[in-house]
């Protein structure tokens, strides 16, 4: 059996970067999900269709922006209606902002804080209502080592991803008794998009300061996320795994 | 998940490795099965798993209170040839007791089985892991190494130095594509707890999340993820599996 077999999972983020490469991890360990992109897009659905051609799972694209409630709302309700119970949510969608601390704009830091952080706390609280009524479910946030490190030039970006990552410990505490998992993924310098916005430099000093001398690629973070999702976690919960190289 | 992977195991008597001996077999890993007394019922285990999932398990003696009987018993594993894909540590014994009445022949003992054994085996095994030029290391450490467990003094210092030792590994070993990671589990239904009052117990389990025991099977199931390539960019981590303590 798959690793994944009879999962329903939504994952956030996934026309790109890590989020397009947890869509195929998940859908290759046999899990059924709901994809979701900021909008429609044709690019994404045909990508979405070749996914679920080939590894043989439904996948359902979904379009919400995460600072706008209303069509998370809306989409809350096509799962709750869909006979797919959910059983696991990827909160993956985030953006990221360089800029050290006195150059840093109010505009910037709401920003941050409005999508990394209460877009996907209100995304989990509705999930994790329809989790509690089926029984149960995995919850993965995806955080960043610079949530840990402090890292200079990452003070709003940062904190906007340790408040999600301490929400989903607490989450962790409060829904544990109804057999729900909690936790976060903190990746460290990672292969995507997100690495334009450092310079060359920066990124290959930080590669090299990590114990296997490289950046991370996409899919051995979603190979993290899966494995949380999966019930080979099943006693795994409130924690924040590292998956950085070794930093 | 890891099929035609050959992997190193202590502490295959009973327990978290006993279990991890079977639930890795059953992903398809070969097994070197390390266990410090060998007796029929062991060696019809090995039998019978490696059977049931046409996987090899070798049964192999060794005494980790020595350091010579472990040198004989990674010679053994050489002598097979075969490249060494993981190592999972798990041998180790605790004797609780307050640390105004710890002997220290008892710290001393524990420091042998758990620390400078398990470091010598690490050592020899690694040599091969550089030359083939990858591998997956697992500690097992405990949550007692963490937070610190009124009585467990020696066994939550052993413990804490498997950590130590696992980011220190970390670093020297990542060039060479070798991942070392540490497990810290919490109340697992092992032997281990057979001495714990009941009450003592009962107010551990109430303090996770899941409100219950872990499973030696759950532990197993992440060390098999951290012998696994989906772990390949998790290296030096301390990875907590306690159903939510801390």
């Amino acid at each position: 059996m798959k690793m994944l077999s009879g999962k329903n999972i939504l994952i956030t983020g996934c026309a790109r970067g890590i989020g397009k490469s947890m869509l195929e991890v998940c859908a290759k360990h046999g899990a059924n999900i709901w994809a979701n992109a900021r909008s429609p897009d044709n690019n994404f659905e045909n990508y979405c269709s070749s996914i679920s051609e080939e590894y043989k799972v439904t996948l359902v694209p979904v379009y919400f922006d995460l600072s706008n409630k209303e069509e998370i709302i809306n989409v809350i309700k096509k799962i709750r209606a869909s006979d797919m119970p959910i059983n696991g949510l990827i909160n993956n969608a985030g953006i990221t902002y360089n800029s050290v601390f006195q150059m840093s704009s109010e505009m910037n830091l709401r920003e941050n804080m409005e999508v990394n952080f209460i877009g996907p706390y209100i995304l989990t609280q509705y999930i994790a209502k329809l989790m509690i009524r089926n029984g149960g479910g995995s919850i993965v946030s995806i955080a960043s080592s610079a949530a840990i490190d402090g890292n200079a030039g990452r003070s709003a970006y940062g904190a906007s991803k340790a408040a999600l990552s301490t929400a989903t410990k607490a989450l962790s505490r409060e829904v544990g008794i109804s057999g729900i998992r909690s936790n976060t993924i903190a990746p460290g310098i990672t292969e995507t998009e997100m690495l334009s916005s450092m310079s060359t430099e920066t990124i290959n000093e930080t590669a090299e300061s990590t114990a296997l001398k490289r950046c991370g690629l996409p899919h051995e973070i979603a190979s993290v996320a899966a494995f949380l999702i999966s019930d080979m976690s099943s006693y795994i919960t409130g924690q924040t795994l590292r998956v950085d190289g070794g930093m | 998940m890891l099929n035609n992977k050959n992997i190193v195991v202590t502490g295959a008597l009973q327990g978290i490795g006993r279990q991890t001996v079977t639930s890795l077999a059953n992903l398809g890993a070969n097994i070197w099965a390390c266990a410090h007394i060998i007796d029929n019922n062991f060696l019809d285990y090995c039998a019978e798993i490696a059977s049931a999932n046409g996987t090899n398990i070798y049964p192999l003696e060794a005494d980790f209170t020595s350091i010579d009987s472990v040198k004989e018993m990674s010679g053994k594993i050489f002598k097979s040839k075969l490249p060494i894909d993981g190592l999972v540590n798990v041998a180790g014994v605790t004797k609780d007791a307050i640390f105004q009445m710890t002997s220290s022949s008892d710290i001393r003992n524990i420091y042998d089985i758990n620390v400078v054994s398990t470091l010598v085996l690490t050592q020899a095994i690694c040599k091969r892991m550089q030359r083939a030029g990858s591998g997956s290391i697992v500690n097992i450490s405990s949550i007692s190494a963490l937070d610190g467990v009124e009585g467990q003094l020696s066994y939550s210092s052993s413990k804490s130095a498997l950590i130590g030792s696992t980011k220190t590994l970390a670093r020297e070993l990542g060039v060479n594509n070798i991942r070392v990671n540490c497990i810290a589990p919490g109340v697992i239904d092992t032997g281990m707890n057979v001495n714990v009052p009941k009450d003592i117990l009962k107010a551990r389990l109430d303090m996770t999340s899941l409100k219950r025991m872990g499973r030696s099977s759950e532990v197993a199931d992440l060390i098999a993820f951290l012998m696994s390539d989906l772990s390949s960019y998790v290296t030096g981590q301390v990875i907590r599996i306690d159903g939510g303590m801390a």
